[in-house]
């Protein structure tokens, strides 16, 4: 595999599909030849020491850190050739991959649709590369939702299971990292490569052993509330992959019940927000990334012109959320109840769980959408779409997204979710679903 | 005059309170790494020994420590600040609702919690223009913050008080010898009804400087039937003021939240288990009350030195009289320190017996006293005749056997027993005598005691 | 949202909003803070949790070591005499 990419071809695949931030240079792709058992990349939010990391952000321009993130390192030194940076949403800000400052990536399916967020350059370099091996990161749903719009395998793992030492924050309740990939027996040669505790993130070593050894799938649960407002082809084809996945893969699927899933999205949105509005308070044009020169001006309107000239619209969105669910007299009622609002799902999710072995879901309420029609959405109805990955995401579950279907060559994916620490179940039951459904991937045509 | 005091102070640990820099750089900019500069993608990792101090000053301040803590965000935007946050603790301190028994006054605790410090900024530049040049050595080294209840009455007062707090601090982790000095205080003191704060006041003398300034100016306003404005002011070091605070940082909403990234911890347990040193202060506070002896005699001798006051504590507890204790403040506490330094366990002994001796009424005041004085001197003693002498050597004798009657016994089945004797009242005369002579009437004493 | 409480938080947060901003920003936040109450409906806990899972007791032993040379961190930085310059602070 890794013989047959060529510079050339990652060259115009990316000015097609702009899917990287930064490419290698050619220099260093030749040097490489030959001498690494994979190639991967890793979005834009990872620390690299020879990449810059501006997480999707015109504020970050410019800062190349002096250290690698954690999982970039461990996959270097597994053999792996870091052979870019992908696009993303600006710190993560989006469901569509439309708030890139460095270029919006185009679906491998479709050009004219969007990769889906907010690791949508990371999800369109595997559709497009046999292969390869994506990292990425998601706080909501955004290893989830590209991975279903490219038809790819998006693999969220529990909260803390990765290090996100070397991680550019959202959300330091929500973030975890991820892989994207094609195959299940990537999922098994990559994923504990990953994992383990790391002393430089003390998140990271409060976990039991990464355990992929064998599992078995029994029943499943979907939660009626899941199904409502989901569009007709996605439904069709969850409907589809149900019906195979019982018939062909003997595996018991039942309707459950829950309700606390109406309060997951705002309570997802408070927490991350408030969590980000913080994160983002050291982006002021001092230390790091946009360095402003002109230091002759009192440093509130220094502050306030870098933050204002360098975040996109979504971050600034972000921001004032977030500011304001933290103040007093808003504290309570939006910040400290999204805690508790976690607190009660997880416990739902529990009770589920004594039943059922995984909980089943279609990943989007669409396909991938066409930029001409993003344009159209309000920023509440963005969010909104969100609703089916944030559950997971919230509670720090681990969940997968599979390809179950296709609409007129338009991938659609369904998503599993497991326990706390389980990804086991989630990686037998993805290699269980291979035997019984293809995944096409798509022509590439430069 | 009512007046509260949030005191900051660095925990004397060696790399600071989220990362491993060094807590002691010389060159600006120094011990820094991207954790204590905030660059994205660093992360925080708590420094065991500074929770561990920590909670040791919380159990010193007989605080209530919660059994889980955790740390959260303080957001606000300051050029020495990294992350435009800082990490500290808001609605879970290591120790709330402790006490400080000072002077015999109660003064309230009302919260003790960790937080890492800013940088340090130097203003350059013209008044009304300055430019700030930042050093972050300072960035992320762990503060503890003790913020007392407004039951301190004057400036000298909360100095005295602060300086105390110190040296008891000192004792217990080892604060430096500069605390006096470095200590930033944030003082709020209410003349009448309405609470003026001043803040970021710098070392002792300033505070109490700055407290004295915004006496006289309430007081003043008063007078003049002016209503005091409830506001934030600043010390002016330079005019010796108190300023209305120039800068809006501090009238933030800080928009309190968790930090995720550290995790809980439970401390209950870890504080349980804590045994506390006693400090000077509790070691002043258990001599008056188990001897019987006032705050300021038992203060005296506990802050000239340890050894002083375990000596006083051997004496004592044998001749619990105003003598003993004056002997001990009269004679040894002033060169105390001269002494401590050429002190030896036989000097030490020498100085009980000899101590003992006087109380016991073995010998008189006055040779006590000249005996004393060449123990200390390391001198030979010059005495009366050979007749004298083996009076003075007996009553010696006897005072050790009193202290000692075990000899006695043991010397019925061991006669070395009176070794021990012999060895103490040769150290006594300087060697002027041989052991020979010293062994006969040791023996003759000893004998005769049997013989009873 | 009222005009004024975006502005109030915008500056609570460094961000100079233009007016267009501050009037577009203002009926997104009517909107998103809206669908947010919601959460009104949902019992309060008071024991919740900082992190998804568990994590507990994790420290690290007070050593100094430095992994990466302050001299590359200033480089990154805009540094004068080695002090960091940064704004006026009047």
């Amino acid at each position: 595999m890794s013989d047959k990419l060529s510079f050339e071809f990652l060259t115009r695949l990316n000015e097609k599909y702009k899917i990287f931030s930064q490419l290698i240079n050619e220099e260093e792709f030749l040097k490489a030849e030959g001498r690494y058992h994979f190639h991967f990349s890793a979005k834009d939010n990872l620390c690299t020491i020879d990449f810059q990391s501006r997480a999707g952000s015109r504020i970050l321009d410019g800062y190349t850190p002096p250290f690698d993130a954690t999982a970039v390192r461990r996959l270097r030194i597994s053999g792996g050739l870091l052979i870019g940076k992908t696009n993303m949403d600006e710190f993560g800000f989006g469901t569509f991959c439309t708030n890139s400052a460095y270029g919006v990536p185009r679906n491998p399916f479709d050009p004219d649709r969007s990769c889906g967020g907010s690791s949508g350059g990371a999800a369109a370099t595997v559709a497009l590369l046999d292969g390869h091996i994506a990292l990425a990161v998601s706080t909501g749903g955004s290893i989830s939702c590209p991975a279903s719009f490219c038809g790819v395998i998006g693999i969220t793992p529990t909260y803390g299971r990765v290090s996100r030492y070397g991680l550019i924050d959202y959300s330091n309740s929500l973030d975890k990292i991820g892989l994207i990939c094609r195959s299940a027996t990537d999922l098994r040669t990559y994923l504990p490569l990953i994992s383990g505790p790391d002393s430089l993130d003390p998140t990271s070593c409060s976990q039991p052993i990464l355990d992929l050894s064998s599992s078995r799938i029994k029943r499943i649960g979907i939660p009626k509330e899941a199904m409502e407002g989901i569009s007709g082809e996605v439904e069709a084809a969850f409907r589809k992959a149900i019906e195979i996945t019982e018939e062909q893969l003997s595996i018991k699927v039942e309707e459950v019940s829950m309700s606390s899933l109406r309060f997951a999205l705002p309570a997802y949105y408070v927490l991350a927000t408030s969590e980000a509005s913080t994160n983002l308070a050291r982006y002021c044009g001092m230390r790091f990334g946009i360095v402003k020169d002109d230091v002759n001006a009192h440093f509130n309107t220094f502050f306030s012109e870098v933050r204002s000239k360098f975040f996109g619209k979504e971050a600034k969105r972000r921001i004032l959320l977030g500011t304001y669910c933290r103040r007093i007299g808003f504290r309570d009622r939006y910040y400290l109840k999204a805690l508790s609002v976690r607190q009660i799902v997880k416990e739902e999710y529990l009770r589920i769980f004594q039943d059922f072995d995984l909980v089943v879901m279609p990943t989007m309420p669409f396909i991938a959408p066409r930029f001409s029609d993003i344009q159209k959405m309000k920023p509440l109805d963005m969010y909104k779409a969100d609703f089916l990955t944030v559950p997971p995401n919230l509670v720090g579950m681990p969940h997968i997204s599979l390809p179950c279907g296709y609409y007129h060559g338009i991938p659609i994916g369904f998503q599993l979710v497991a326990p706390h620490w389980e990804e086991r179940r989630l990686l037998h039951f993805a290699e269980c679903w291979e035997s019984v459904f293809e995944y096409q991937f798509p022509e590439v045509k430069l | 005059m009512k007046i509260g005091l949030e005191i900051h102070l660095q925990l004397p640990t060696t790399s600071k309170l989220f990362c491993s820099c060094s807590t002691s750089a010389t060159e600006p900019n120094e011990a820094i790494c991207p954790t204590c500069l905030g660059f994205p993608g660093s992360r925080p990792r708590l420094n065991r020994k500074a929770l561990e101090m920590g909670l040791m000053i919380a159990k010193r301040l007989e605080c209530r420590i919660p059994d889980v803590i955790w740390f959260s965000r303080k957001t606000y935007f300051y050029p020495d600040l990294p992350k435009n946050f800082q990490i500290t603790q808001y609605e879970s301190p290591i120790g709330v609702d402790g006490k400080f028994l000072f002077d015999g006054k109660t003064i309230r605790i009302l919260r003790v919690h960790l937080e890492e410090d800013p940088g340090k900024i130097k203003r350059v530049g013209r008044v009304g223009e300055e430019l700030s040049l930042i050093d972050y050595n300072r960035s992320g080294v762990p503060l503890v913050e003790i913020v007392t209840a407004p039951d301190l009455s004057t400036p000298k007062e909360a100095r005295d008080f602060t300086s105390s707090l110190i040296t008891e601090l000192r004792y217990l982790i080892g604060i430096s010898d500069k605390d006096e000095q470095t200590v930033r205080v944030d003082a709020n003191i209410s003349v009448a009804e309405e609470r003026v704060e001043v803040k970021n006041i710098l070392g002792l003398r300033n505070l109490e400087r700055a407290l004295e300034f915004e006496f006289v100016r309430q007081s003043k306003m008063l007078r003049a039937g002016k209503k005091i404005p409830r506001e934030t002011r600043r010390y002016d070091e330079e005019r010796k003021v108190t300023l209305p605070a120039r800068e809006k940082e501090f009238e933030e909403d800080y928009g309190y939240i968790l930090e995720p990234d550290l995790g809980v911890f439970n401390v209950g347990e870890i504080a349980e288990l804590m045994a506390i040193p006693e400090t000077p202060l509790m070691r002043v506070e258990r001599l008056s009350r188990e001897y019987g002896i006032g705050l300021s005699e038992a203060k005296k001798i506990v802050f000239t030195s340890y050894a002083l006051a375990d000596l006083f504590e051997d004496l004592y507890s044998k001749y619990p009289t105003s003598k003993a204790l004056s002997w001990i403040l009269d004679q040894l506490a002033a060169n105390w320190s001269t002494l401590e330094k050429k002190m030896t366990e036989d000097m030490r002994n020498s100085i009980l017996t000899t101590i003992g001796s006087i109380l016991s009424g073995s010998i008189s005041e006055n040779e006590g006293r000249k005996m004393l004085v060449s123990i200390i001197k390391g001198e030979e003693f010059v005495g009366a005749s050979q007749e004298l002498n083996n009076q003075e050597v007996t009553k010696i004798i006897c005072s050790i056997l009193n202290d000692h009657p075990e000899i006695i016994s043991d010397y019925k089945t061991n006669k070395r027993a009176a070794n021990f004797v012999i060895g103490q009242v040769m150290k006594v005369f300087k060697g002027r005598y041989s052991s020979d002579e010293v062994a006969k009437l040791v023996i003759n004493e000893i004998e005769r005691r049997l013989s009873r | 949202m009222d005009k004024q409480e975006v502005n109030e938080i915008a500056r609570i947060a460094r961000l100079a909003l233009s007016d267009e901003e501050i009037e577009e920003f203002s009926s997104d936040l009517e909107d998103i803070l809206s669908y947010f109450s919601v959460m009104d409906e949902a019992p309060t806990r008071d024991d919740f949790m900082l992190n998804p899972v568990m994590i507990e007791n994790v420290m690290r032993d007070d050593e100094q070591y430095q992994v990466i040379d302050p001299e590359i961190l200033r480089q990154s930085m805009k540094v004068f005499e080695g002090y960091v310059r940064g704004p006026r602070l009047s």
